[in-house]
């Protein structure tokens, strides 16, 4: 299990979060924005300072571990790929960091499952916003995290985009048995990607569940909107609607 | 923008590169062949530019190592008293050079404490190139730190917190992913202390008149034998100085497109 608990005061906003999440396992923070969405991946990838935390990996305290050794990778919406370093650069950091020589069977079924091959020399500028998507996951699991932290990751992609990541992110998940937390404010991929969805707003988490029970439960506030605008999107997919409706 | 207003920049822009280009055309037009070759000749002169060289280079070298680090300080943490800092940083700007002079042979002649200090480690700074550099240091050093200050502002954050996540340091990650993306400023405002440095006057004039720099060197010739005397260094030295001017320009120029 993956334990968090955690506390957080900034002007005028308080952060309380306490969840947990079976490992492996896909969850998702659906939020408002300025909810604290992104604040709650900072901490837990320990590169913002809480006011009180407790991260449980297994029973193990990890939230007094510097970033570099909570095997916890961020991944923030802008994808932060290193400019300087070619693709291929990029997915071998987190070896050359810990100093440790590449593991290059990983490196090669990376290369292979996240389909970069063709523009391993290039550098991030050059490639499309699908393309430094893939590179950015691919840099990421290289590190071989316990926790995968996804900061608005489909944000910017068209709907054709969109779906394809999601159709890959659930297959890496899989693939790399990974625990993998997403904050969103887009319903649909809570709806496709959820096992686990939890609903933050100004700071406290006010649903946790699946998007079944959701649908079951929501009668006010940001959880009666997302079931309005999952209702409105499934007009026309009666299937999925049922299928959350029973 | 109206024609009339295009124009009238257009006119300002010509007025202004003019003001630039022609006193330093003039130098070259105005001088001899004969006083040029004469120049070529003197030792003094080479030995002045090699000081000014050796000076400015250290100066650089030792206001990036100093200055560096204060600026990656000032971009990335908040603290009390980061206003005053940075204006401190700022003060060798704009106080007068020959205050400079004054104050540094105030704090390190051989009398005072520090000099004495220094002394005891046979490092003296009147009229030695240890005073040289350490008055083109101060005069200098405000040019590295608010470009590289620049520089590091530019770093997106979360590059380096990818960083520290996919296992770097916090060492590794400057070295590897902060310098080498401010690299370009760092180089912009070395290149500038540089320029500041190999130009510097008022500040040697006090405290380390010897051994010469070529601009001491002009000012001395200019005032024993007059205006004659004074061109063929000044064109050699501007020559010079443009030259490792625009060698460096274009060094960082390359830099910043890789």
């Amino acid at each position: 299990m993956l334990s968090v608990k955690l506390r957080k005061s900034l002007s005028g906003f308080n952060l309380d979060v306490n969840f947990t999440v079976s490992i492996p396992s896909y969850s998702l923070i659906l939020g408002p924005s300025g909810a604290g969405k992104s604040l709650t991946l900072k901490i837990i990838a320990g590169l913002m300072r809480p006011d009180m935390a407790s991260i449980q990996w297994r029973d193990k305290e990890i939230a007094f571990l510097p970033p570099e050794k909570r095997e916890v990778v961020y991944l923030p919406q802008t994808l932060a790929l290193f400019p300087h370093k070619t693709v291929y650069q990029n997915i071998i950091y987190t070896f050359k960091a810990r100093h440790i020589s590449v593991d290059k069977r990983y490196v090669t079924e990376i290369i292979d499952k996240f389909q970069v091959t063709p523009f391993l020399n290039r550098y991030p500028s050059s490639l499309s916003g699908g393309e430094q998507q893939r590179v950015a996951l691919a840099r990421a699991i290289a590190a071989r995290p316990k926790v995968l932290l996804l900061d608005e990751p489909l944000a910017s992609l068209d709907f054709h985009l969109k779906m394809n990541l999601i159709d890959f992110l659930k297959r890496i998940k899989k693939a790399f048995s990974l625990t993998i937390i997403h904050v969103t404010h887009d319903p649909i991929e809570a709806f496709k990607l959820a096992e686990n969805l939890f609903i933050l707003e100004k700071g406290k988490l006010t649903f946790q569940g699946t998007v079944k029970e959701l649908f079951m439960t929501a009668s006010s506030g940001f959880s009666a909107e997302v079931v309005r605008q999952l209702k409105s999107v499934f007009i026309f997919c009666p299937t999925h609607l049922k299928a959350l409706q029973n | 923008m109206t024609k009339l207003l295009r124009f009238s920049f257009f006119i300002l822009g010509i007025l202004c590169i003019g003001l630039i280009v022609i006193p330093i055309l003039d130098i070259f037009v105005t001088l001899t062949a004969k006083e040029l070759v004469k120049t070529i000749y003197d030792r003094e002169v080479w030995q002045a530019l090699l000081t000014s060289f050796i000076g400015a280079s250290l100066a650089t070298v030792l206001g990036c190592i100093l200055g560096v680090p204060l600026a990656y300080l000032l971009s990335r943490y908040d603290f009390k008293g980061k206003r005053i800092i940075e204006g401190i940083a700022n003060l060798p700007i704009v106080i007068p050079h020959v205050a400079v002079g004054i104050a540094l042979l105030c704090l390190l002649n051989e009398k005072t404490h520090l000099g004495s200090i220094f002394a005891y480690f046979h490092i003296t700074f009147v009229d030695t190139i240890y005073g040289v550099i350490m008055a083109l240091v101060f005069v200098s050093i405000s040019y590295v730190i608010v470009s590289a200050s620049i520089g590091f502002n530019g770093v997106d954050q979360t590059l380096e917190w990818v960083s520290r996540n996919l296992g770097a340091s916090m060492a590794y990650t400057f070295w590897h992913i902060t310098f080498p993306l401010a690299l370009s400023a760092i180089v912009r405002g070395a290149i500038l202390a540089f320029a500041r440095s190999i130009s510097e006057v008022g500040a040697l004039l006090i405290l380390a008149y010897y051994p010469k720099t070529a601009p001491i060197l002009m000012y001395e010739r200019f005032e024993q034998f007059g205006l004659e005397a004074a061109l063929p260094v000044t064109a050699l030295v501007v020559f010079f100085s443009l030259f490792i001017f625009v060698i460096l320009l274009s060094l960082s120029r390359n830099h910043a497109l890789r």
